[in-house]
């Protein structure tokens, strides 16, 4: 009978074939890192915190360098995302305790019923046009000079259906333009200043470092978007879920408090915003000079933000009234 | 008389030493041809030196990336992503597939539902999987999972519908107990078919966990890449895409080896029982 | 009668239940990420009405079809020849076998730094040059297995090179093309999807993860769904052709079967 030599012959090849499997388990252990967070080391809370690698959140990194964070017993872990639209599915999933995103998605996140809660200003306008720290840039040649000849062409921002195309739709209609033929087009902002100077799309909407990266190599600023928009405009806010707040409300105190006292140091101590804005972008320094810097208050406007609904309201993608008052609260 | 040598282990028909060695030289000389023609085009600008870099360059980058230790945690994050997701997919598929293609009217009954949720594309998770796990690894886990899980069902499937129902009905009738049954008749006559799903599977699960870092962030090769490419860190780009492309083959070197060993015993039990 | 009834009992009976158990269990749910199935049925035909389907859907669709024909002649055309010569073969397959390594969606930054992510160009390219390899290394294997005896016939006979490549080359190699063909389609699915995540703002995966950024749940749970459907429709499309082209090889494996 053939079973003799089927159960050596089976045998061999089974363990073949638990080899097989065991061989990635083992290289895993071997090579693999834990990326669990560790308790901090002075005891205090680690937190995770999604942001955006622009210059809106020069003030956190400065913090963190000057230890407010610390001397409130945070032990802040900041991590990168795109655009505010990826920060907030992770503050509400549990990724990051806090997270820095633009105020349209976080009306958007609350219009639908997400609970959030904004807990310190993020970054807000200069209020001054063309002295802003984000823009609309076209290549140097282009044909486009104002905000009204940018009706029906191709713009490339770093989310669709956020407060970029929403305070560019504005400002376009305010100079007497139709927003409704733009084409918007979803492109990282590195990637913005190249798709522009490659002629993919005729403008883009950029903040600093990449603001002036291009404006040095050539683009034009057409229009600044936030200023155009609201002269007190507050573009984004650090938030975090509702039920964090609710379960932690010493540690959103301690956080608001420390992120308060950063925001203030960044907007008195202009140098050294520059200097650490390096340590989290690649920019060269005659970039680094030049960077037009924002205003970082300690208050969310509130009217502002009113506004940003109104208007996401009128392009049609925020479908219902967001509790602005639970958001802000 | 077939068309092709059917037989999988035997398909490649054995050259005289001499002819392999060749087959061995012209292959390395046509992977320096690749090399060098990259180097050719960028230097002489025929394209264009900041889409494609020469490969000394490419090759500077890799060097420089090999000695940093951020590479090798992306490294470490990815080889574990992959083996993690297989690992779990080999167990659900081997155990779902074993029971499910013993027992007839099972078999019967799922053979839609599978037909149906087998050519989904694991991509199409991803807005759902960022929405519930973020950036987190888990995404790339449920991602590389769903879709390896598939190649290995089918596979074990086929392996468990393959058996001689002679030799099963000879087994029953010797009262062997269902367990038996399995470990004597049914998983050696399903094993080379598991093992060619784990090839499969190995295969995608690499392009899901790459895919789940590139575009979702989850930490690992493909976040590099993703990071590079938009700092426009060119070589760097081409660097870790080649580093990927080496792990690709290694896996495929790996599992193709695997197969051909249990295969060619299975055909040489088979051609002494003949 | 009975068999027809037991058949299509066997091939609706667990969807029906898995459906209804979803339907069920998601009734009245608060949950953000599952609403209930209710809601997403009722969401289909406002999110994908013709609008939506011609915008989004179509050219996706397009860029697929465009690319996977561009792999396809390629792919048996350049595998053809590098099959029949050994040497060229022997030469390539190593650098092949790499490129065929490097997962395909890695391909998407590469081909952006020549073509961008804007527009067509760059989407298709992505899509044909990922599925590409799986059909060109498939087409050389199998030509490569094919049997000395006949193509030496085919030869002797003075078939004309035109009908000894396509009647004697391509058909025999074109189980293996087949399978090749196979992995190519669901890499080229994959690519839709991925090459419209950056830098599209149209396109069927395009608008998933719009829903998904919005926050529009329901509506991303429907284009998870037609997805699901498309990859199910195009993997039958894609068996119907393999069985109506690859007849004749069924009836020779059941020929040297008996034998």
């Amino acid at each position: 009978m053939h079973h003799g030599i089927t159960r050596v012959s089976t045998t061999r090849r089974t363990a073949l074939v638990a080899f097989a499997l065991a061989l990635p388990l083992a290289a895993v252990t071997a090579c693999g890192s834990s990326d669990e967070p560790t308790p901090a080391a002075s005891g205090g809370t680690t937190l995770k915190v999604g942001v955006i690698p622009i210059i809106d959140v020069a003030p956190i990194y400065l913090g963190i360098s000057k230890g407010f964070f610390s001397d409130a017993g945070l032990d802040l872990k900041l991590e990168t995302a795109q655009g505010g639209a990826a920060i907030v599915p992770g503050v509400v999933s549990g990724q990051f305790q806090f997270g820095f995103s633009n105020n349209v998605s976080l009306l958007l996140a609350t219009s639908k019923g997400l609970k959030l809660k904004a807990v310190a200003a993020g970054v807000s306008t200069t209020g001054t046009e063309g002295k802003d720290f984000g823009a609309v840039i076209v290549k140097g040649d282009s044909p486009v000079k104002t905000a009204a000849d940018l009706a029906g062409k191709k713009i490339a921002v770093n989310t669709l259906n956020n407060i970029n195309t929403t305070t560019v739709n504005e400002v376009v209609r305010k100079a007497g333009g139709d927003p409704s033929k733009i084409t918007y087009v979803e492109l990282g902002f590195p990637d913005i200043v190249a798709a522009v100077a490659k002629g993919d799309v005729d403008a883009g909407q950029v903040v600093e470092p990449f603001l002036t990266t291009a404006t040095q190599a050539g683009d034009r600023q057409i229009v600044s978007n936030y200023a155009g928009t609201d002269p007190n405009l507050t573009v984004a806010s650090y938030f975090t879920s509702a039920e964090y707040a609710a379960k932690n409300p010493a540690i959103v105190d301690s956080f608001k408090t420390a992120m308060n006292k950063s925001l203030a140091y960044a907007q008195d101590h202009p140098d050294e915003v520059r200097t650490i804005l390096s340590t989290y972008t690649k920019i060269d320094p005659k970039v680094q000079a030049a960077v037009v810097l924002p205003r970082w208050t300690g208050q969310i406007d509130q009217a502002s933000v009113n506004k940003l609904s109104e208007l996401a309201q009128k392009d049609g993608f925020l479908t219902s009234a967001p509790d602005i008052a639970a958001l802000l609260g | 008389m077939s068309l092709t040598a059917s037989d999988p282990a035997a398909g490649r028909r054995t050259r005289p030493a001499a002819g392999r060695r060749t087959d061995l030289f012209l292959g390395v000389l046509g992977l320096a041809s690749i090399v060098a023609l990259t180097e050719i085009l960028s230097r002489t600008r025929i394209v264009d030196p900041q889409f494609l870099p020469p490969a000394t360059e490419m090759g500077r980058a890799l060097l420089a990336d090999l000695g940093r230790v951020d590479f090798w945690t992306a490294f470490g994050q990815t080889v574990r992503g992959w083996a993690i997701g297989l690992a779990i997919a080999m167990a659900l598929g081997i155990a779902f597939g074993g029971i499910v293609g013993s027992i007839g009217f099972l078999r019967r009954a799922t053979a839609s539902t599978i037909e149906f949720l087998r050519p989904i594309p694991s991509v199409a998770l991803i807005p759902l999987v960022v929405l519930i796990y973020g950036s987190r690894p888990q995404s790339a886990l449920v991602l590389v999972v769903y879709a390896s899980f598939w190649q290995i069902l089918v596979q074990v499937l086929y392996g468990v519908a393959d058996v001689d129902p002679v030799v099963r009905d000879t087994a029953h009738s010797y009262r062997f107990r269902s367990l038996t049954v399995f470990r004597t008749v049914v998983w050696p006559t399903a094993l080379p078919y598991v093992v060619t799903g784990f090839r499969l599977a190995a295969a995608v699960a690499l392009v899901l966990e790459i895919t789940a870092e590139l575009v979702i962030g989850v930490p690992g090769l493909g976040q590099l890449i993703g990071v590079a490419q938009s700092s426009a860190a060119v070589p760097e780009t081409y660097a870790l895409v080649i580093v990927v492309g080496v792990i690709g083959v290694a896996v495929n070197v790996f599992a193709r080896w695997i197969e051909r060993r249990v295969l060619r015993w299975h055909v040489s039990v088979r051609r002494d029982l003949s | 009668m009975n068999r027809i009834i037991a058949a299509l009992l066997y091939a609706v009976g667990l969807p029906a239940g898995l459906l209804a158990g979803w339907w069920l269990v998601s009734d009245g749910s608060t949950s953000f990420f599952w609403p209930p199935l209710a809601d997403i049925v009722q969401a289909f035909p406002d999110t994908w009405n013709s609008d939506r389907v011609l915008a989004d859907v179509l050219p996706s669709l397009a860029r697929l079809g465009i690319g996977y024909a561009a792999a396809l002649a390629a792919g048996v055309g350049l595998g053809a020849a590098i099959g029949l010569n050994p040497r060229l073969r022997a030469f390539l397959e190593p650098a092949l076998e790499f490129f065929r390594a490097i997962p395909p969606p890695v391909l998407v930054p590469v081909i952006a730094l020549f073509a961008g992510y804007t527009g067509w160009t760059s989407k298709i390219v992505t899509i044909a040059l990922g599925c590409l390899w799986p059909i060109l290394l498939n087409t050389v294997e199998g030509v490569r297995g094919l049997d000395e005896v006949l193509l030496d016939t085919a030869r002797s006979y003075r078939l004309r090179r035109r009908t000894r490549l396509l009647k004697v080359v391509l058909r025999g190699s074109s189980p293996q093309i087949a399978a090749g063909a196979r992995q190519a389609l669901s890499i080229g699915v994959i690519l839709m999807v991925v090459s419209e995540l950056f830098g599209a703002n149209r396109g069927l995966g395009a608008s998933i993860v719009q829903f998904q950024r919005t926050f529009a749940i329901p509506q991303m749970w429907t284009g998870i769904i037609l997805l699901g459907l498309i990859g199910f429709l195009l993997s039958l499309l894609f068996r119907f052709v393999e069985h109506r082209t690859l007849a004749w090889y069924r009836g020779v494996r059941r020929a040297d079967r008996r034998m």
